[in-house]
């Protein structure tokens, strides 16, 4: 199986952040959903990916070519989207589509005209009468019409009204009907990740957390809620991330669930009362504030 | 810098997209230049001393408006990042906006040059200012240059704003140095155009200059390792 990225102990420095020796990749034919706080390193990695910035150290391959060395070829099968990219503002979207279709040979008009539609984007209209979700969408539809192998996204949701998001999602679904197809994408709506991953990154504070198929994260945690009065010791329960007592209730978040642990649990002398599967959300939170390991 | 891998049809739509940019304030340049030209063409003192000042001003604005709308805009409204996702290297952006920039400077500049020595040289003006005029055309460029590299190789705001103010006052004492020469002096109110010695070397040290400080500023780009 040939990998749409890889990433080998990439590390990248600014003043005030770091993104510190991340090894990372994904098959072709994938969704990977990276998650994250403001600050995490979400966008830097979006960044070194698309060979907007060159990491201080490690080796980055980008559908088979190495970067930053062979960014040409890479980026001629790459679409790169972020939520502060900017069109030229004094332009028509027309005069975009027309100088990316000169850029790009596999430029689909007939599938640019259908986005423009369902976008209900005008395209000689000048980008400065667009709206912000407006830009995004445009920003997107150049993206999608060149139909790039690999696509890159960093918060494509972020600002859009909810009919805006559910266009972009629907686009994007469409996008990832071709299997050949591959998208890493960031958000903070975690539930957009859920909804569209097959694979889960967890970035903080410049490292990787965890970065694992989508279904067994959330196999794997659950949130069990039990009667009776008891605090794991870390060290020795470490498959719970988090305990949490309130009055007789107890309530703990688990990290690697099995009937086994039920089982302890009770030769605790805790009754289970509950066990539920966890959001998205509320495992990311969970690992950020369990220090970091999920 | 590896110039057999440059990716040239990408290369030429971006000076395309820049020429295009530059079209509004390229016309307004060249239509002042035309009013100075005029002015220093009536050949009377208050006229020729105006249409001096005027076409100065009209040097340095499209100086000023070819690097802020080629390479500062395109970072202050983010629109870099949507360059620079196209498939192109460093080097091929850095060709890209030098040859750009150039451009969109070069037909204002090259029209205002060809305009006044046209103008020296068929009105009644002394054929001696064709000397002065040139050395003060490549002031103007080699500011230009130095103003282009600060662009491309500072991010700073303020950074390019001094770079494109500082270089271009300098044109004041250095018509004030020129002036002290004899070399150049002597002949300006005659009929007879001298380039001397002293004229050649200050014409070849601002191509020179200006050549080298581009060349550092590629080599600068090249090193860069951030480009949004």
């Amino acid at each position: 199986m040939t990998t749409a990225f890889s990433l080998s102990g990439v590390t990248k420095r600014y003043e005030n952040f770091a993104l510190r020796d991340i090894d990372l990749s994904m098959p072709e034919g994938q969704v990977m959903g990276l998650v994250g706080v403001n600050g995490a390193g979400k966008t830097t990695l979006l960044r070194i990916l698309s060979g907007l910035a060159l990491a201080d150290a490690g080796a980055v391959e980008v559908l088979g070519h190495a970067m930053p060395a062979q960014q040409v070829a890479a980026k001629k099968d790459l679409g790169f989207a972020t939520e502060d990219m900017r069109l030229f503002k004094t332009r028509t979207l027309r005069w975009h589509m027309d100088f990316v279709r000169a850029i790009y040979p596999g430029w689909d008009e007939a599938y640019a005209t259908e986005l423009l539609r369902r976008f209900d984007l005008r395209a000689e209209q000048t980008m400065t009468g667009y709206s912000h979700g407006q830009r995004v969408k445009a920003l997107l539809m150049l993206n999608f019409a060149r139909r790039p192998r690999l696509l890159l996204l960093d918060e494509p949701t972020t600002g859009l009204d909810p009919v805006a998001r559910d266009e972009v999602l629907e686009a994007l679904a469409d996008v990832l009907r071709d299997e050949a197809r591959s998208v890493i994408f960031s958000s903070h709506n975690t539930k957009d990740i859920e909804q569209m991953a097959d694979t889960i990154t967890f970035v903080h504070d410049g490292a990787l957390l965890a970065s694992r198929e989508k279904e067994a994260f959330l196999d794997d945690w659950r949130r069990i809620v039990c009667l009776g009065a008891w605090l794991p010791d870390k060290i020795a329960w470490p498959e719970i991330a988090a305990a949490r007592q309130n009055g007789s209730i107890l309530e703990l978040k688990v990290r690697q669930f099995s009937d086994g642990l039920l089982k302890r649990l009770q030769a605790k002398g805790v009754e289970i009362r509950s066990t539920e599967p966890m959001s998205l959300e509320d495992i990311f939170v969970t690992t950020v504030r369990a220090g970091g390991v999920a | 810098m590896n110039f057999s891998s440059l990716n040239l049809p990408v290369i030429k739509l971006l000076v395309a997209k820049d020429w295009l940019l530059f079209q509004k304030q390229l016309a307004a340049c060249v239509l002042a230049g035309i009013v100075a030209l005029c002015l220093i063409g009536m050949a009377t003192g208050w006229s020729f001393y105006l249409g001096s000042l005027l076409l100065i001003i009209v040097l340095v604005s499209a100086s000023c408006f070819s690097i802020s709308t080629s390479l500062l805009v395109e970072r202050k409204e983010h629109t870099l990042a949507f360059v620079m996702s196209l498939p192109v290297t460093p080097l091929d952006y850095y060709l890209a906006k030098l040859v750009g920039s150039l451009v969109t400077f070069l037909v204002p500049f090259l029209v205002m040059l060809a305009g006044t020595m046209l103008v020296i040289l068929f009105t009644p003006l002394p054929d001696g200012l064709v000397v002065l005029s040139l050395l003060i055309f490549g002031h103007v460029l080699l500011a230009y240059t130095a103003s282009l590299s600060v662009a491309m190789a500072v991010e700073s705001e303020g950074w390019n704003i001094f770079a494109m103010i500082s270089s271009m006052v300098l044109i004041n004492p250095f018509i004030m140095l020129l002036g002290q020469l004899p070399a150049i002096s002597d002949h300006v109110k005659t009929d007879t155009i001298v380039f001397g010695p002293v004229v050649v070397s200050i014409l070849l040290g601002q191509l020179v200059v200006g050549v080298a400080v581009l060349i550092a500023t590629g080599w600068v780009h090249c090193r860069k390792k951030s480009f949004y």
